[in-house]
């Protein structure tokens, strides 16, 4: 029984891999701004996802190796840098996002300015990181991330989606210019979605859990669970942005004005649970993000690495935790919206993906690794599909991102 | 066939940014639109506030957004590029200098004039969202 609450580290990894303040940001944006009309990109995205962590967490249960383990072994140190170097770079940008969200979220809830709460939020997420065990940076936001169900109630208070906008789901409505907007909606849900980081905290997460041969079903059922929890409150914050929003002319270009979209339902109750799921989710991710990195470089460099140790017995991950939280801090002191930061950070992503899943295609069909539960066709046709997804996404983002401004 | 899907690729990012105008709007046109929206927003933040939907700390908060996103767009309209008749930069101007000013301060108890402000901000946001084409 105590295995299946293991389940909830499908929740935490979608609550802060698939839901973060990018996330957010793109899902209110294109329902505000596209009625229905990139939910296809949504659930695209989480197929993707699904199939991803599926794998990563089988390869981890079978090999007893982390992603980040395989990459070095199978594709030499110098290799393993790129994805490490272009990880770095990204989730530094992505970092100070998930934690400008957290200073938002607060300040939302006490009407102090965000600019003022981001320490309170950057020492938040260290006082977590660094003495948290595990188990508590699992359930903490994964519990907290069941407000995201409230959306799907502030959709049923409404009454669902209005008969008009139901065209917009097969037929978006894109006006005359707004066609990089589009694209780049679309780039941006992807590459906010495929986030890399979300496959070294998920496999690390899994030999946290010491997870073996007898955790396959688990795996899957917390794969497909948990991502498609996570793509759930990704669709209804699209859906409530295209019922509230489209038709005040409201495009949801800062985080707050989602909230008014659970507050025309729900009143002050549904803005302050928009807040709380922003804050959780946001949390969730700042969490996900800096273990990620640290993982991924102590296990590419060999260190002893793990969030159940304590900080003496794995000082260089810890340490590295703490450097990557003060160069996240020292970005978002520029005084970037974080909205504008997540976007970037996606962008960032986007460009880098192909990097970190290619070596997917390898190490899933090795039997020294996996023996016979390597990739079927099926799973091979699929990274494939997803594969150029990344490269068409990585191609197209940076010039879009030109093009429109970031949104 | 890796490379022929790279030449591909290429020639799509190509076209992309030969077209870019097509693809996209004006900076005139986006920029006003994105204020229309940030001032429908903000008009939206304020009559919730008073109706009770949301919190003035929250509607507190919000506009320090608003803010950020519109501060010093009466400098840079008349310059961008794209933008039409003087006259018309002219008259976004004045319905831009009530609105922000309610954006700046906006009337968030009982003993402001706020339903002022609220038409202010409408009036403002229907100006910039014409203008940028919505």
């Amino acid at each position: 029984m105590k295995k299946w609450f293991s389940i909830t580290l499908g929740i935490v990894t979608a609550t802060g891999g698939f839901l973060d303040a990018g996330t957010v940001a793109t899902s209110g944006e294109a329902g505000a701004k596209f009625g229905l009309g990139l939910i296809w990109a949504v659930l695209l995205a989480t197929v993707a996802v699904i199939l991803l962590v599926e794998m990563i967490g089988r390869f981890t249960a079978l090999s007893q190796k982390t992603y980040a383990d395989a990459i070095r072994e199978n594709f030499g140190f110098k290799f393993y840098l790129l994805p490490l170097i272009s990880g770095i770079i990204a989730e530094s940008l992505l970092l100070a996002a998930e934690i400008g969200g957290i200073a938002i979220a607060l300040s939302l809830f006490t009407g102090i300015s965000w600019h003022y709460l981001f320490p309170v939020a950057a020492l938040l997420v260290w006082i977590l990181s660094w003495r948290a065990p595990f188990s508590l940076i699992e359930n903490g936001p994964a519990l907290l991330g069941l407000i995201t169900l409230s959306f799907l109630v502030g959709i049923v208070v409404l009454g669902g989606p209005p008969r008009e906008l139901l065209p917009t789901l097969w037929k978006p409505d894109i006006k005359q210019g707004e066609l990089a907007d589009y694209l780049f909606l679309v780039a941006a849900i992807l590459g906010a979605t495929i986030s890399p980081y979300l496959l070294y905290f998920y496999s690390s997460g899994a030999r946290e859990e010491k997870w073996s041969r007898d955790s396959l079903l688990l795996n899957r059922v917390t794969a497909i669970v948990g991502m498609s929890f996570g793509s759930l409150g990704s669709i209804s914050l699209l859906v409530l942005g295209a019922i509230v929003l489209r038709p005040l002319n409201i495009s949801s270009s800062t985080l707050g004005e989602l909230g008014l979209a659970m507050a025309k339902p729900l009143g002050p109750l549904g803005a302050y649970l928009f807040a709380g799921a922003l804050f959780a989710t946001c949390l969730g991710a700042a969490l996900e993000v800096m273990l990620g990195v640290s993982y991924n470089i102590a296990q590419g460099f060999g260190w002893e690495w793990g969030e159940n140790k304590k900080p003496v017995e794995a000082a260089r991950f810890n340490l590295v935790l703490t450097i990557i939280l003060l160069v996240a801090v020292a970005i978002g002191l520029f005084g970037t919206d974080p909205l504008q930061l997540a976007l970037l950070a996606s962008t960032v992503i986007a460009l880098f993906l192909p990097i970190s899943l290619t070596p997917f295609l390898f190490i899933m069909n090795d039997p020294d690794y996996l023996g016979d539960h390597t990739n079927g066709r099926f799973a091979n046709i699929a990274i494939i599909c997803v594969l150029i997804i990344a490269f068409i996404v990585a191609v197209i983002a940076l010039p879009l991102e030109i093009l429109t401004g970031g949104g | 066939m890796w490379k022929n899907a790279g030449i591909a690729l290429l020639l799509l990012v190509l076209l992309m940014m030969a077209t870019g105008c097509q693809l996209t709007q004006p900076a005139f046109t986006r920029t006003v639109g994105n204020a229309g929206s940030a001032f429908a927003a903000a008009e939206t933040t304020l009559s919730y506030a008073h109706e009770g939907k949301i919190t003035y700390a929250y509607a507190s908060s919000s506009f320090v957004n608003y803010q950020s996103e519109l501060e010093g767009l009466d400098q840079s309209l008349p310059s961008l590029q794209g933008a039409p008749s003087k006259q018309t930069v002219q008259h976004l101007l004045d319905l831009y200098k009530p609105a922000i000013q309610a954006v700046d301060a906006p009337c968030l108890n009982q003993s402001c004039n706020w339903r002022a402000q609220v038409a202010s901000l409408n009036r403002a946001s229907k100006a910039f969202l014409e203008a940028g084409g919505s």
